[in-house]
C-alpha cells in the first residue's frame, strides 16, 4: 500500500546502489525531480532502464550515477544527441557505460510481459534489423504451430520503477492523463516504485481517458510539483523547449555540465521546481 | 464514409466454411439479429468462435457449424445452452474448448497477427489433456545452465469475419456500449480480417455522446454496421431505447434493456423437445428480423393476457 512521503525520503529507501531503475514518461511527465534527487544522494552502479532516454539520463549519466543503460531510442529530442550518453561510450566519461539497444516495441512488450508475470515476450519485431546481433538478450523463438520464427525478449522487471504524474490521493491512489506512454507497465512490472505528483488532492475526481494506478500497486508517493520540468504535465505546465535547446551547449563540454550540476541540481537551495530554469 | 448495411447485405458477405468470431458473452450483449439472418441463410460448415450462448446453441440448431471453440456454452440463468449440448451428445459438431484467459490469449495473438502467444493459463489442467493439438513453448531464458521456464502456447484465434452488437453507433463503424462490461468485443474485432457491428441504435457522425471509455470498437476495424433494434434480444442488451429496449421500452417491457428472461426459458424449453422447437422456430424463426421483433411483442402480449 502506497505512503506519501517526501521525495528525499523516498529515493533514500527505494533506490540502492546497483539497483536496475525504469524511469519513464514518454516526452511528457519525465520524472526530472525524482531524477535529481537521486544524483543528489550519489547513487552508484545503476542500471537505467528507459524507452527514451533524454536529458534525465544524461544528467544521471554524466554524474556518474549508471552502470548500464536499457534503451530503445536516446537522444535530446528535436535538438540532437545528448552529449554526456555520447562521452560515456565513447570515452567512458566519467564512467564505463554498457548499452543493451531495442526497439520501442521490444521495451513496451518486455514491460508488459514482466507485469503480467510472464519470463518473456513475443513479438514480430527485429526480424531484418542489426539489433539482435548487438543486443544479446533478443532471441528467436519458433511458433510451435506454424514453425515460424519471431522474436523473444526477456521480461522487464526492474527493481525501482519511478513516474511522475498530475496527481494523487492521500491514500496514494495515482491519476495521471494526457499522453500516457508505459507508466502503467512499468510500475506493475517493478518489485518497488515511487511515483511523483504534481499535488496531492484530498479525491481524485473521475476523468474521461485518465490512468488510475491504485495504491496497493504502488509503494511510494511524493509531492514533487513541476518535477517534470523541462517537460510537462498536461493541465499543470508545458514544455520548455528552450531549455532542451539550451542543453546542448550546457552538456556539450565536461565543465560546464558539472558546474551547471552543482548550481542546480546538487546545490539543495535549488528546489526541484526551480532546477534547470 | 457510410458503412452502413441491412441484415441481408452483412450476411450474404459471409461463406461457407468460415471462421467467424462473435461477440458479447454468455447471454449477454450478442449479435442474435445477425446470428438469427444465419440461422435462415444458406450458410453452413461453420467454426464458430465465442465466449458461446444462444449464438452458438441457434447456429448447431440449424446445422451451420462444424467446429465451436469456447471456453463455456451457457445461457447464464440456465447453465448449458441446450441445443449446444444436444449436438454435443449426438457427436453432430466438433469442439475445441479453452480455459477463459487462453481463450483471450488466442484472441489477442490474432489481434497482434502472432501466430501464437505464451501464457501459465492451462497448465497442469485437463485443457492439455482435451485439447492435445495444443502446444507448449519454452522460454529461451533459463536460468544459467537450466531449461527455461514451459508455459502453454495458445494459438491465434485468427477470425474471418467478426460480429459484435453495440449499444450505439455511427454510421463509420465506431461502436459504443453503455453497460457495464466491454467483455471482449474490442479483440474480435482486431482479431478478424472484416467486422460487421449491429447496434440498437445508429446516429451520424459525432453523434456518440457519453464517457470515451465507452468507444469501445474504432471503425478502423470495421467493414459494415447495421441497426438492428432489439437485436440483442433475448440476450441482454439494449440499453438504448428503440422498440428493442431502453427504460422499459423492451418486448415485455424488459427495464432497461436486461435479458428476457422469460422468453428465454421459453426458448430452452423449447429446444429440450424436437416437437417443441419445430413449433417455436415456425413462430419465431420463419421471418426476417421485423417478423421475429413482431412475434416476440405477441408472444408477450399473449403472456400478459393469458396471467390477468
Amino acid at each position: 500500500m502506497a505512503t506519501v512521503v517526501p521525495l528525499a525520503e523516498a529515493v533514500a529507501e527505494l533506490v540502492r546502489d546497483g539497483d536496475s531503475v525504469a524511469m519513464e514518461g514518454f516526452t511528457h511527465l519525465i520524472p526530472y525531480a525524482a531524477g535529481h534527487e537521486i544524483i543528489r544522494q550519489g547513487r552508484r552502479d545503476l542500471t537505467l532502464i528507459r524507452m527514451t532516454p533524454d536529458l534525465v539520463y544524461d544528467q544521471l549519466i554524466g554524474m556518474g550515477c549508471a552502470r548500464r543503460l536499457v534503451f530503445s531510442w536516446g537522444g535530446n529530442p528535436g535538438v540532437g544527441s545528448l552529449h554526456r550518453f555520447r562521452d560515456a561510450v565513447q570515452n567512458r566519461w566519467p564512467a564505463p557505460l554498457e548499452i543493451e539497444e531495442h526497439s520501442h516495441a521490444g521495451i513496451a512488450n518486455a514491460y508488459v510481459a514482466g507485469a503480467s508475470g510472464l519470463p518473456f515476450a513475443v513479438l514480430r519485431g527485429y526480424r531484418g534489423t542489426d539489433l539482435p546481433s548487438r543486443t544479446a538478450n533478443i532471441r528467436p523463438i519458433t511458433c510451435p504451430f506454424t514453425g515460424e520464427e519471431l522474436t523473444a525478449v526477456p521480461a522487464i522487471n526492474p527493481d525501482v520503477a519511478i513516474v511522475h504524474a498530475q496527481r494523487a490521493d492521500r491514500s496514494g491512489n495515482v491519476q495521471l492523463w494526457g499522453i500516457t506512454g508505459v507508466q502503467k507497465e512499468a510500475v506493475l512490472a517493478a518489485r518497488r516504485s515511487l511515483v511523483t505528483v504534481e499535488e496531492i488532492v484530498e479525491e481524485l475526481e473521475p476523468r474521461p481517458g485518465a490512468v488510475v494506478l491504485p495504491g496497493w500497486a504502488i509503494t511510494r508517493v511524493s509531492a514533487a510539483p513541476g518535477g517534470s520540468h523541462p517537460s510537462y504535465s498536461a493541465g499543470y505546465s508545458v514544455r520548455d523547449n528552450a531549455f532542451y535547446q539550451a542543453w546542448d551547449e550546457i552538456s556539450r563540454d565536461r565543465e560546464t555540465f558539472l558546474a551547471w550540476m552543482g548550481d542546480h541540481v546538487l546545490d539543495r537551495s535549488a528546489t526541484a521546481s526551480e532546477a534547470g530554469r | 464514409m457510410d458503412k452502413t448495411m441491412s441484415i441481408e447485405e452483412v450476411v450474404a458477405s459471409l461463406e461457407s466454411g468460415m471462421t467467424i468470431g462473435i461477440g458479447g458473452w454468455g447471454a449477454r450483449r450478442k449479435p442474435m439479429a445477425l446470428v438469427r439472418a444465419i440461422y435462415r441463410s444458406p450458410l453452413e460448415d461453420l467454426t464458430v468462435v465465442s465466449y458461446g450462448g444462444a449464438d452458438v446453441g441457434l447456429l448447431c440448431a440449424a446445422g451451420k457449424v462444424r467446429r465451436v471453440v469456447a471456453p463455456f456454452v451457457t445461457l447464464d440463468s440456465i447453465p448449458l445452452e441446450p441445443h449446444f449440448r444436444a449436438a454435443r451428445q449426438a457427436g453432430a459438431v466438433e469442439f475445441t474448448e479453452y480455459d477463459e484467459g487462453m481463450f483471450m490469449f488466442g484472441l489477442l495473438a490474432a489481434a497482434h497477427r502472432l501466430p501464437f502467444l505464451p501464457t501459465r493459463a492451462g497448465l497442469g489442467s485437463d485443457v492439455m489433456r482435451v485439447n492435445p493439438e495444443l502446444r507448449t513453448v519454452r522460454s529461451p531464458y533459463g536460468e544459467a545452465g537450466q531449461d527455461g521456464e514451459e508455459l502453454v502456447a495458445v494459438p491465434a484465434l485468427a477470425l474471418d469475419a467478426a460480429l459484435v452488437h453495440m449499444d450505439r453507433a455511427d454510421i463509420r463503424g465506431n461502436g459504443q456500449y453503455l453497460g457495464p462490461d466491454p467483455y471482449l468485443d474490442d479483440l474480435f474485432v482486431k482479431a478478424a480480417a472484416r467486422s460487421y457491428v449491429s447496434c440498437e441504435r445508429l446516429v451520424g457522425p459525432g453523434g456518440l455522446d457519453g464517457p470515451p471509455q465507452s468507444l469501445l470498437v474504432s471503425r478502423m476495424h470495421v467493414t459494415g454496421v447495421v441497426e438492428t433494434p432489439g437485436g440483442g434480444h433475448f440476450t441482454e442488451s439494449s440499453r438504448d431505447g428503440g422498440p428493442g429496449g431502453g427504460p422499459g421500452g423492451g418486448p415485455g417491457g424488459r427495464p432497461g434493456g436486461g435479458r428476457d428472461e422469460a422468453f428465454q426459458r421459453h426458448y430452452a424449453a423449447a429446444a429440450a423437445d424436437p416437437q417443441a422447437w419445430a413449433a417455436f422456430a415456425g413462430r419465431f424463426l420463419s421471418g426476417d428480423e421485423a417478423a421475429y421483433q413482431e412475434a416476440v411483442r405477441r408472444w408477450h402480449e399473449e403472456r400478459e393476457e393469458g396471467t390477468r
